[in-house]
């Protein structure tokens, strides 16, 4: 009986091994070519030059730059908003129908297909105007970043203890100050995170921007004109023929990779100084 | 002796003064279920009023109910009378800031907010009055000297109100609640979370606050009932069984329950 105990024990936990080696070893590898492919192809010139014609060299300083703005203006649009509607549901629509349907509508945004908001912001804004846009791109990040910052800072601020709500309307704030105030002093660690990991999720995202900022192969700071961007460049060079295509390719997922990695890296900081 | 006879000077007073809040035939509910029936109370001025009682009699449902702090719940509510300074305070029309202003609580649990010592002083404060630089400095130190705190934090202001102990943190929290100047502090069993030597520092700040504000202290234990009030009031199953000079209520109850309460039959 005890013996059979045992061999159980040493199965299961054989078994929990086994199936943790098995999902860590696609992602090792993963990464591993990623390292190996991208930090070949890495130099200087990835960041000084204009992605390149085929057959010719170049760097993809417009993609990052393309990049990087769309996501900031994402940022700009989706944080606020989000932080917002995350203090409406958690805060003063507490008991209320209304909150309860914006939270159940969020989840379905939450779980929206990132496509599916591509081709709505094509619908809503790259078809009226005729062309492709960076702030299409943005506008189609920003409905991915949304939901996230609302749930988690909806949840961050269910984590504050009632008791810190009650002392401080003990002192007769009213609601705003109390909650720009205190609460939100609380939960700092917890929205930081959450805009973080929105952050890291669209900082990847490519089927939204395929329908909206499209890719531009030359440099254009416009962010009216279409836009090049580092995750729709991967995708069109790893699918051409061309060799120096597809380091650039690996280049750029390198920097990518390693961009998302250091974002979880602060959200875990960030994590660990708001539970002390 | 002397503190004998300055409770005694004490009790006379508080039975011929007007009572500071008078609470008349209160009632409370949480949704269905009935909290407090019909309690008439008398709190004097400048005097610790203890209310004692077993597990859910409703002494903290009366605390919550004198600065209104239930209603951030929608589903409690209160019936009846709690007269401040002449005005019925459960009016929906009495102002809420200035009830709370009026009328300070400190909790069971340490509640420091998540920032400085001083902010954590100077929140209400600077909400309340537009005071320079200089006053808003003074009226914190006033107000943590007042909490018996000035001295181990005076050097530290600027720290995480967070690093202090949970001692120093409610004595914090009496600081962040006297720098407003309020009139009557509630005190919801504000040592029960807190070490003896705690407590003791917390019940001598008891005992001198009480000369300059009307204080009212729900506790569990019943020989700090004893230690720091003059009047206690014992609930029992959301009625108020009696109330009484504290002296009175320790040693000759008139209702036996009271009596098998106290001598520890029940609670």
């Amino acid at each position: 009986m005890r013996l059979r105990r045992q061999l159980t024990d040493i199965a299961a936990s054989l078994f929990a091994l086994a199936a943790t080696v098995f999902g860590l070893t696609w992602l090792v590898w993963i990464l591993w070519t990623t390292v190996v492919e991208g930090a070949a192809a890495i130099s200087p010139a990835l960041f000084t030059e204009m992605t390149p014609p085929p057959g010719s060299s170049g760097g993809l300083l417009n993609a990052f730059y393309g990049s990087a703005v769309m996501v900031l203006l994402a940022l700009a649009i989706g944080t606020p908003l989000g932080i917002a509607a995350g203090t409406y549901l958690a805060e003063h629509g507490r008991h209320s129908r209304l909150a309860a349907t914006v939270s159940f509508l969020n989840d379905i945004l939450l779980s929206a297909p990132s496509i599916v908001i591509g081709l709505f912001v094509y619908e809503l804004v790259v078809r009226p105007a005729g062309h492709f846009s960076g702030f299409a791109g943005a506008l189609a990040l920003a409905m991915i970043l949304l939901p996230i910052v609302v749930r988690t800072t909806d949840e961050a601020l269910r984590l504050v203890p009632n008791q810190m709500r009650e002392a401080a309307f003990a002192l007769g704030m009213p609601a705003w100050r109390v909650t720009s105030r205190i609460i939100y002093k609380s939960a700092l660690s917890g929205i930081v995170t959450g805009v973080l990991l929105g952050l890291a999720r669209i900082a990847g995202e490519t089927a939204p921007l395929l329908f909206t900022a499209l890719n531009n192969q030359f440099w254009s700071a416009s962010m009216a004109q279409p836009l090049a961007n580092v995750p729709v460049v991967i995708f069109q060079y790893a699918m051409s023929p061309y060799d120096e295509w597809h380091a650039l390719a690996w280049a750029g997922a390198l920097v990518l990779t390693i961009f998302v990695l250091g974002l979880n890296l602060m959200v875990r900081f960030f994590a660990r100084k708001g539970s002390k | 002796m002397i503190e004998l006879l300055d409770r005694r000077a004490d009790e006379a007073a508080g039975a011929a003064s007007p009572p500071k809040i008078d609470v008349r035939g209160l009632e409370f509910f949480y949704g269905k279920s009935q909290a407090l029936k019909s309690v008439h109370l008398a709190v004097p001025a400048n005097a610790v009023t203890a209310i004692i009682g077993p597990s859910g009699c409703g002494k903290s449902t009366l605390l919550r109910t004198i600065n209104r702090i239930y209603e951030l719940y929608p589903d409690q509510r209160a019936a009846g009378e709690i007269v401040i300074d002449g005005r019925n305070i459960l009016d929906p029309r009495y102002p809420l800031s200035t009830l709370r202003r009026c009328v300070g609580m400190v909790f069971q649990k340490p509640t420091p907010f998540a920032t400085s010592i001083r902010k954590n002083v100077a929140f209400a404060l600077s909400y309340y009055e537009r005071l320079p630089k200089a006053e808003l400095s003074d009226r914190t130190e006033d107000a943590l000297r007042q909490a018996a705190l000035w001295d181990e934090v005076k050097d530290k202001l600027d720290a995480s109100a967070l690093s202090l102990s949970g001692g120093q943190q409610q004595r914090l929290c009496i600081a962040r609640t006297l720098a407003v100047r309020p009139e009557i502090i509630l005190l919801d069993e504000p040592t029960s979370a807190l070490d003896p030597i705690s407590t003791a520092k917390i019940e001598e700040l008891i005992h001198e606050l009480r000369q300059r504000f009307t204080i009212v202290i729900v506790t569990h234990n019943m020989q700090q009932a004893a230690r720091v009030s003059q009047r206690t009031a014992f609930f029992h199953l959301g009625e108020l069984i009696e109330v009484g000079d504290t002296s009175q209520i320790f040693t000759n109850p008139h209702v036996q329950r009271t009596q098998d309460y106290i001598t520890g039959r029940y609670g």
